[in-house]
């Protein structure tokens, strides 16, 4: 039998992280938190900036990991790194030779900008909202109608001192860009507006897709940050905003509100950091050794690190470091 | 006759009339520029009863201090083994020389009394007696002081005041002078047998093992350097922290003929500058202090820095104004309009033309007798708002909307960085627009509106309420029910509204009404600031943050569900840094309202619960 390794977490890094361990004749195992693999992109609907349906990304990793044989113990939450192993949900001891932790990130929550009314108004939504609407097959707003003018804010809890937020979640502004274009096309009369501080289009085909919303989508793209949302008397939005390439205030009555939330680290990072040894860094994400050769080491020889656990990254990013992760646990275990 | 006059008097009588004169002069000229206002203030108080009250408070504080043993008796006794036993010693002094000596003996006779005054009798001489009683206690104030040096905790100071040059030069003398004292009066009882119980057995004891001419040598040694101690302290004194000796009387005085600083700067402001004794007992409550290690910004540093012309805005700024020090400052310093005003004097500049555009605007609606100003963090954390709406409409009430779609701001965040003129102005703008619409309450939801509406405003007949206020108004008046739940909720306590308006209870009695309420470590008068207050221009959200979180594991270890605030900053503020839920007590209130007591909107419901239980049935059966 081989060696035993310990994944946190069945989201694409960890799956990924599994699959390459397991061609490497370790032994992993998977404990998830949620009743089934998938992570964050469970919930999501198509990916940026193909439009791919995400289903076709998790479809084949899930099937490769149960065709593998691979252990997977769902509904299972690390709370604790120990040497030797980790400690799960109960008190009980898990044991292994290595441990890759792939737990991913948390959503900003969107109540705690408590001026755009998310939870409290009627028609103010996150983009997870608006993916989970995507997949139900039904978009309207709350009264059941078809938008006719919806907006997208960026960067909410995303570099946002007054959150304590200072990062950049990276991912998020093409995310905005994505939805705008399928609300375009789901209500082609809708008028779209998307209300940014910058847009940081950083991946292959981003910025292409950036322009196309423009020029082909005629989706608004308006340089100013909403200052506070209140609710009309017939349920709609009214936004206050600057527009800062005209410096001038504007205000509007939108039929959706969707706020573009950002990624922040995971709940149970500090407790990670407080019973492995390891270091949580200012952003609340966990600190890999270094940021150039030791992305997916930790400051302990046994602990290792894939996926949004130590940054946002996208998909293509978290799996490569699945990948990568195996090569530095092979190394560490002499597979 | 006799002269009563040695050389090393010299320092002694010099020091005394240097200090003297300095003393009258800074007063003098306080006293000469105080504004008209003032002067007719105490030219009314004089005379009336005022002046006895006075009188008592500073027997109380400036020579018992009573407000420091409240704070550590220890600390207390030290301050009044000092301040009491010396000028007892003086006073005895004074009645022995006169008693002795005859009346009309000039000043170093008594000061020097030993030494000047005759050779000891047989017999138990009470004087004597008495003042080595005194001298005693003296020495014990400083030897507490000593102690206190090394060990602070002891006397319930975590941190002591770290001083100026001329604050040591004072406090060396200070602790020279009473040892000095002894040693020159025992050396004397070895030659005249003039001491006491403390004296004479040490002169006794120097007499058995000394010569005479070296006793006779060290004896006028003795006096030499006791007199040189004595002068280098009251030369230091004026200019030093001392100065709150003598400072605090007229500054009692004076506050009791009702003169206060203000929002700028003026001549009384010297008498509350120059009364700070630096103590330091503002240094242990503050949460910059205790936080984020900042250690230079706190109230004693910022009078030291205003009296010394040293001001920085480094200072000036870093501060949350939480009022926390204020409260426990034995001297009663108003250290936040001081710092205020200070502020004001830097940055205000004549905002003629900046708030132009606010003239006759009006984004006000509905109509009603009862105002409701949301102010703009209100509109920030719109589940408070929509919170008061419903409380409004369940109790039937008409509300004249004043900032609802928009308003100017209340003023006291422009007060709060100095900029009062551009305050005036707005705050110009709102009182016109409440008396425009003929409403006899105002009710806002921001403890910050509050207080300026309540201070500043003078908005005569129209009686301001923070809704926590109105609320219970409202559901002891019958027009709200709500239903008890077992739920456990936490409440802070915002600054401005607990310590800047004494409003404690209101709050906790609504929340008591919903559910069981705990109280965390600090609360009341004592509770914490959120850390996110307006009152701080220099440190960042970071800084804040870490307040807040050091604050909000007060309240989260109560294990309440809830953690309750009625301002709308500090639940931005708590809820940041909090796991739990944080709420305004509106929300708190609006969403356990009892369905029943839902009325029509629109009419107004001022019966008592009698008539409105028979009211609702009526409408029930309708």
């Amino acid at each position: 039998m081989g060696k035993e390794v310990i994944v946190v977490g069945g989201g694409i890094a960890g799956m990924q992280a599994a699959l390459s361990l397991r061609e490497r004749g370790a032994e992993p195992v998977i404990v998830e938190r949620a009743e089934r693999l998938g992570g964050k992109l469970a919930g999501w609907h198509k990916l940026f900036p193909t439009f791919t349906p995400a289903e076709e990304v998790l479809g084949p990793l899930r099937r490769r990991v149960e065709e593998a044989g691979i252990r997977v113990l769902t509904g299972t939450e690390v709370e604790e790194l120990v040497p030797g192993g980790v400690v799960v949900s109960g008190g009980r001891r898990l044991a292994g030779d290595a441990t890759v932790v792939c737990s991913g990130f948390e959503l900003f929550d969107a109540r705690l900008k408590e001026e755009y009314g998310y939870g409290i108004y009627d028609n103010v939504f996150t983009t997870v909202d608006v993916e989970r609407m995507f997949n139900e097959g039904r978009v309207a707003t709350a009264q059941g109608a078809a938008p006719r003018r919806i907006a997208f804010l960026h960067c909410v809890g995303s570099r946002d001192e007054k959150v304590g937020a200072h990062h950049c979640s990276r991912v998020c502004c093409i995310t905005g860009v994505k939805q705008a274009i399928e609300m375009k096309e789901l209500f082609p009369a809708a008028e779209i507006y998307n209300f940014y501080m910058d847009i940081r289009m950083f991946g292959p085909g981003y910025e292409e897709l950036y322009r196309r919303a423009q020029l082909d989508y005629h989706i608004n793209f308006v340089r100013g940050r909403i200052s506070e949302a209140s609710q009309t008397i017939d349920g709609r939005v009214q936004i206050k905003a600057e527009d800062t390439l005209v410096g001038r205030p504007l205000k509007m009555t939108v039929d959706m509100l969707v706020l573009i939330v950002g990624m922040k680290g995971g709940a149970s990072n500090g407790s990670f950091a407080r019973s492995g040894g390891l270091q949580v860094a200012g952003n609340g994400f966990m600190q890999p050794l270094d940021p150039f050769a030791g992305n997916v080491l930790s400051q302990r020889d046994d602990v290792f690190y894939a996926g949004t656990v130590t940054a946002p990254k996208n998909i293509g990013e978290s799996l490569n470091e699945g990948v990568a992760v195996a090569e530095r646990v092979a190394g560490y275990l002499k597979l | 006759m006799m002269t009563y006059y040695d050389h090393f008097v010299i320092p002694f009588l010099v020091g005394t009339f240097f200090m003297f004169a300095v003393l009258l002069w800074k007063w003098g000229r306080w006293l000469w520029m105080l504004p008209g206002e003032d002067k007719r203030a105490v030219g009314r108080g004089i005379f009336s009863a005022e002046t006895f009250r006075a009188v008592r408070e500073v027997v109380c504080e400036s020579l018992l201090h009573r407000k420091i043993f409240r704070v550590n008796p220890l600390l207390g006794y030290m301050h009044m083994s000092l301040a009491f036993g010396w000028f007892l010693l003086i006073a005895v002094g004074w009645v022995e020389a006169a008693t002795v000596l005859g009346p009309g003996t000039p000043l170093q006779a008594h000061v020097f009394f030993r030494y000047f005054g005759p050779e000891g009798e047989a017999g138990w001489n009470p004087f004597a007696f008495v003042m080595d009683l005194l001298l005693l206690m003296v020495l014990s104030g400083v030897l507490l002081a000593w102690f206190k040096r090394m060990r602070s905790r002891a006397m319930g100071m975590k941190r002591t005041t770290r001083h100026v040059f001329v604050d040591r030069v004072a406090l060396t003398a200070l602790w020279l002078i009473f040892p000095l004292r002894l040693t020159a009066e025992s050396f004397t009882a070895a030659i005249r047998h003039n001491g006491g119980f403390l004296t004479g057995s040490l002169g006794d004891l120097i007499a058995s093992g000394m010569s005479a001419a070296t006793v006779a040598d060290l004896n006028t040694a003795a006096w030499w350097a006791y007199s040189f101690a004595l002068a280098a302290f009251f030369i230091a004194m004026p200019f030093s922290r001392y100065m709150h000796i003598f400072t605090e009387v007229p500054l009692i005085f004076l506050r009791r003929y009702r003169l206060r600083s203000g929002p700028r700067e003026k001549s009384f402001d010297n008498f509350q500058i120059q009364a700070c004794s630096r103590c330091g007992i503002c240094l242990d409550p503050c949460q910059l202090q205790r936080d984020l290690g900042l250690d230079n910004v706190q109230s004693v540093y910022f009078l030291r820095d205003r009296r010394y012309g040293k001001l920085t805005d480094e200072v000036l700024g870093n501060c949350l104004m939480c009022g926390l020090c204020e409260a426990r400052c034995p001297v009663g310093i108003e250290l936040n309009v001081l710092r205020l005003n200070s502020r004001q004097k830097r940055v205000d500049s004549p905002a003629l033309m900046r708030y132009d555009y606010l003239k006759g605007a009006d984004r006000s609606s509905g109509s009603g007798k009862v105002g409701y100003f949301a102010g703009c963090m209100t509109l920030l954390t719109p589940a408070t708002l929509q919170a008061m709406e419903k409380i409004f409409a369940a109790a039937g009430e008409e509300v004249w909307w004043a900032d609802r779609d928009g308003g100017s701001c209340c003023g006291r965040p422009l007060k709060l960085s100095g900029e009062v003129n551009a305050a005036e102005r707005i705050m110009e703008r709102n009182k016109e627009l409440f008396r425009k619409h003929g409403i006899a309450t105002l009710v806002t939801s921001c403890p910050i509106c509050l207080k300026v509406f309540r201070e500043d405003y003078a908005l005569e007949g129209i009686e301001v309420l923070h809704h926590t206020e109105y609320i219970l108004r409202l559901m002891r008046a019958g027009r709200l029910d709500v239903e008890r739940t077992p739920d456990t909720f936490t409440y802070h306590d915002p600054c401005e509204l607990g310590r800047g308006s004494g409003i404690y209870e209101e709050p906790r009695e609504l929340i008591r009404s919903v559910g069981r309420l705990t109280e965390p470590a600090h609360h009341g008068a004592e509770a914490l600031c959120c850390g996110s207050s307006l009152a701080n221009t220099v440190i960042d959200d970071g800084q804040q943050v870490a307040i807040g979180r050091a604050m909000t594991a007060e309240l989260e270890a109560t294990g309440a569900k809830t953690i309750v605030t009625a301002c709308p900053l500090c639940k931005k503020a708590v809820g940041r840094a909090a796991s739990v839920r944080v709420a305004d007590v509106a929300q708190v209130v609006a969403e356990h309202l009892r369905v029943a007591a839902e009325v029509p909107c629109g009419k107004v419901r001022t019966e008592p619960v009698g008539e409105r239980i028979a009211a609702a049935e009526a409408a029930s059966g309708r």
